[in-house]
């Protein structure tokens, strides 16, 4: 029923804003965080949606936790804040900056390519690792300390030393990257994949199919994509020390999540955006740009605005 | 009368219009150091990252610096006496990496001397590399840098007027020992405050540097790592102390004022 | 020596264009010229430090028109001197020097002797002046470029200086080429005169010839020369194989008889001081030129007076002793006479 209820609202927004009895005075604003991984598909979605409604869009990409540093440090905030990485909201942003997040997508792990990278004829789904492990490759992965799929690349690793029986295979694997090959975030490992300066990387796989890069789809058991392997994600954990702090992390499905925080700007233009997103519609949009759209988004916490929650949990 | 008001009409805009100017710059620098001052001083002791960081700044900026001196002093005195074929147009390209923004500056970079490129395949013959490596930031510093540096050497060459070369060289001096010999130390002063002016800028860059070189890590790429990881309290510090660190050199090299060797002319 | 043939050169604006004299060994020659007229672009080319567009520049026989500056042994010295602000006096002197024991010789004998310990800022004008010539000098150069270098320099200094470069001169057998806009100092130090207008040569010759008998009026002018009249001649006496010819020179209604050379004459000249004035005509005298006017003007400057006298259609300007106007009662209404040999009269 929820998607009918969607569309119902969708549809009722759409027919009843030229009928507004207070038409506004001039254009709406709204002001959207995106993590660096959903920069693209977002952008297309904001302009479908400026299309449709007239609201000037500003969009502002980063890596997720610098995006919630802005918030959290900088207090700047926008109307709409949509991570890679549902884990950031506990961690940082609820409950000061925002009280609920909706999760409405998810994504998975791959290793991406091009044509000219090192042995990418021997780069298959069964034998990646070792590949990967060759000496004459260069591979490139995030900063965990930094960035989601950091940490997630070496929950990947871990759980492959599990499922292919090879001890020892999570730290060869984390050592093939030296220092000077980590780099800040998602996208900056896409563009020196591109330019040839690494020949494999280990990213999301909406980076890999929205860039037109090559890749192989690993086991579901190791690529962190299937919810129904939670529990088994699960039993990989990685402890990321930091200089002041160290925070464990647990294997879990890559959810992304969005939220309209506190103390936004334009929050009515926030929701609706964010409606719009959840919405069939949306979810077509982002699908396009190949994004996995969760048919069913979740709302994890309350004071969900009413425009996007009709009915309360 | 009239003539006495507009005067100190005058006088006041000009006072009032630096005042703004200097509390515009100083204010940003004043909270920084007031906020992350102290806490960055008291962390040096202990911290060895951020040490390791502000020593590669230090290193990487004045090898660019250097690099850029020995260079572009030459080039600065072929563009200042105009002895080049189609010197205004090397000069406007000259500037042309002033206007790049610097990410964009950083991937030109990449285009051009990465492992891709011919020019890449090259230094990699001899064991050189730019992405994650010192001479990545090397490279970055010099691009966004060197122009400002062949600019000001320009401007202070040229206003050593050219005769002095030429007496000098009718008494039996080459082009090169004339502009040694003379040019060189009455332009001086004007070529140090070059170099300084692109040591500055080689130290606070950021956006070029990061796109090559993530680690090892300059103070502005760890300023924004700590910031992004751990948030602003923790990147502050380390701003703060790289501008107090930097102060001293430059303080230094602006008080070098008409030494010897440096032979300033009579005004 | 120094030759120069169809020399071209630009420097910015100036320009000179198709220069071409030769200036003997241990001559001293100055280059004469209004401002712009391109005499320091041509000393900067003599001396190698600008390019020559054309035209070829031999220094001691040789051709040395490719040869670099610091190869052709030519000492300069500019009317801003351009010592080396960052050297001592000292130091400037010796800079080209082989031989530092010459060089402070140099500047002793040029009167610097004492200054040489000294900075070079607060140096007055003779002073810098004396020290860039001992600098020029110390790397014994047989030839000397000279830009105007008594410009900047007190009346007093001037003479003394120029008396200390004569006898140098002299004394090391050098050529000098030295450059003045001032025709006084040309005609006590030079052996050649050299006019420049406009980037072009107009005329090179003794002063004494530059002076008496220009080559245009052009030259005239600058030269000084008081009255110049425009108009045409026909020969009347053919001249000699070396002398020039007498002719008749009409200026509307005015005839004057002169010494001119070719049928292509368009000017006549007449120097001031070479008219004599008197209240009335005196019967027969050697002089072919008689003009009776009446006193427009007189302007006295000490001891000398300037006479404009209204000869029919022109004026003729006389220069004259004070004494003679107040002995002859001249004054602006009253009749005069007006004698001019016919040698006196320069047609070209």
């Amino acid at each position: 029923m929820r998607p009918l209820g969607f569309a119902i609202l969708v549809s009722w927004l759409s027919v009843a804003r030229p009928c507004a009895a207070t038409p506004a005075p001039r254009a709406d604003t709204v002001v959207v965080f995106t993590a660096a991984s959903l920069a693209l598909p977002f952008r297309v979605a904001l302009d479908s949606f400026a299309r449709r409604t007239g609201t000037v869009v500003h969009q502002e990409n980063g890596a997720s936790l610098e995006l919630a540093r802005r918030i959290t440090d900088l207090h700047r905030v926008p109307d709409v804040i949509a991570l890679a990485d549902q884990e950031v909201f506990p961690q940082l942003l609820v409950p000061r900056a925002t009280a609920w997040y909706v999760r409405f997508a998810r994504n998975r792990m791959v290793v991406a390519y091009t044509a000219r990278s090192t042995a990418a004829t021997r780069m298959t789904a069964a034998d990646w690792h070792h590949t990967l492990l060759r000496s004459d490759v260069r591979v490139g992965r995030s900063d965990p300390k930094l960035a989601p799929v950091g940490y997630r690349t070496l929950l990947l690793y871990r759980l492959a030393e599990a499922h292919y029986r090879q001890p020892g295979l999570a730290a060869r694997l984390e050592r093939r990257t030296p220092p000077s090959l980590l780099r800040a975030n998602a996208s900056e490992l896409v563009a020196l994949l591109q330019a040839g300066e690494l020949d494999y990387i280990v990213d999301y796989e909406s980076l890999a199919r929205a860039n037109r890069l090559r890749f192989v789809r690993l086991p579901s058991e190791i690529d962190l994509g299937d919810p129904a392997l939670a529990s088994w994600y699960a039993r990989a954990s990685v402890r990321v020390v930091r200089r002041t702090d160290a925070t464990t992390y647990s294997g879990a499905p890559i959810v992304y999540a969005a939220s309209v925080p506190r103390g936004a700007p334009h929050p009515a233009a926030g929701a609706r955006f964010l409606a719009y997103l959840l919405s069939p519609a949306g979810q077509a949009v982002l699908r396009a740009q190949a994004v996995d759209a969760l048919a069913i988004p979740r709302f994890v916490g309350d004071s969900v605005p009413a425009a996007l929650h009709p009915s309360k949990r | 009368m009239r003539g006495r008001g507009a005067h100190r009409a005058a006088a006041t805009a000009v006072v009032v219009g630096s005042l703004i100017l200097l509390t515009l710059l100083a204010l940003p620098i004043v909270a920084l150091l007031l906020r992350g001052g102290a806490a960055g001083l008291a962390q040096l002791g202990a911290d060895r990252e951020l040490r390791g960081a502000l020593a590669l700044t230090a290193q990487t900026a004045t090898l660019a610096t250097l690099i850029t001196v020995a260079l572009g002093t030459p080039l600065a005195w072929l563009l200042a006496r105009e002895r080049m074929p189609g010197g205004a147009v090397v000069g406007a390209l000259l500037d042309l990496p002033l206007l790049i923004p610097h990410p964009v500056a950083g991937m030109a970079l990449l285009l051009a001397f990465g492992r891709a490129s011919p020019a890449g395949a090259a230094l990699a013959q001899v064991g050189l590399a730019i992405v994650g490596s010192r001479t990545g930031i090397v490279l970055a510093m010099l691009f966004v840098a060197a122009p400002l540096y062949v600019s000001a050497a320009r401007e202070a060459i040229a206003r050593v007027d050219e005769r002095y070369e030429s007496v000098a060289r009718t008494l039996g001096d080459s082009p090169t020992r004339a502009a040694w010999r003379v040019t060189r130390p009455l332009a001086g002063r004007g070529l140090l405050a070059a170099a300084v002016v692109m040591w500055a800028r080689a130290v606070s860059e950021f956006g070029a540097i990061v796109i090559l070189t993530y680690n090892p890590k300059v103070a502005s790429v760890l300023s924004y790592d700590r910031f992004t990881g751990e948030g602003l309290d923790a990147a502050l510090p380390v701003a703060a102390v790289l501008v107090i660190l930097a102060v001293v050199p430059l303080l230094v090299l602006r008080s070098l004022r008409g030494t010897a060797a440096l032979g300033e002319p009579a005004r | 020596m120094i030759e120069v043939a169809s020399l071209a050169a630009h420097a910015g604006a100036f320009r000179l264009h198709d220069v071409s004299f030769t200036l003997p060994r241990g001559a001293w020659g100055i280059v004469l010229g209004s401002a712009g007229a391109g005499k320091t672009t041509l000393l900067e080319t003599i001396a190698g430090v600008r390019r020559a567009a054309a035209g070829r520049v031999s220094l001691r026989g040789a051709d040395v028109t490719h040869v670099a500056p610091e190869a052709r042994g030519v000492g300069i010295v500019y009317q801003q001197a351009f010592l080396f602000p960052h050297l001592s006096v000292e130091r400037n002197v010796r800079y080209g020097a082989a031989d530092p024991a010459h060089a402070l010789d140099i500047a002793r004998r040029l009167g610097a002797g004492h200054l040489l310990a000294r900075g070079v800022r607060d140096l007055s004008g003779g002073e810098r002046q004396m020290v860039a010539l001992a600098r020029a000098l110390a790397p014994r150069p047989d030839i000397l470029l000279l830009d105007e270098p008594f410009a900047a320099v007190d009346p007093r200094g001037r003479t003394r200086l120029r008396r200390e470069l004569r006898a140098l001169q002299r004394e090391l057998s050098l050529t000098v080429l030295h450059v003045t806009h001032d025709f006084g100092e040309a005609g006590t130090l030079g052996d050649l005169a050299i006019l420049l207008d406009g980037g072009r040569l107009v005329q090179a010759a003794a002063p004494a010839a530059l002076f008496h008998r220009p080559a245009s009026a052009a030259a005239a002018e600058f030269l000084g020369a008081e009255n110049v009249y425009a108009g045409t001649a026909t020969p009347l006496e053919p001249g000699s194989d070396d002398e020039a010819g007498t002719m008749l020179f009409r200026a509307g209604s005015l005839a004057l008889v002169g010494l001119g050379e070719s049928a292509a004459v368009s000017h006549a000249v007449i120097r001031g001081e070479d008219v004599t004035l008197a209240r009335e005509r005196r019967g027969l005298s050697s002089a072919r030129n008689v003009l009776d006017g009446v006193v427009v003007e007189v302007v006295t400057h000490g001891a000398l007076a300037r006479v404009t006298l209204d000869v029919g259609e022109v004026p003729l300007v006389a220069t004259v002793t004070a004494g003679s106007v107040s002995e002859l009662g001249l004054l602006p209404g009253s009749r005069a006479v007006a004698t001019i040999k016919a040698t006196a009269v320069h047609l070209c």
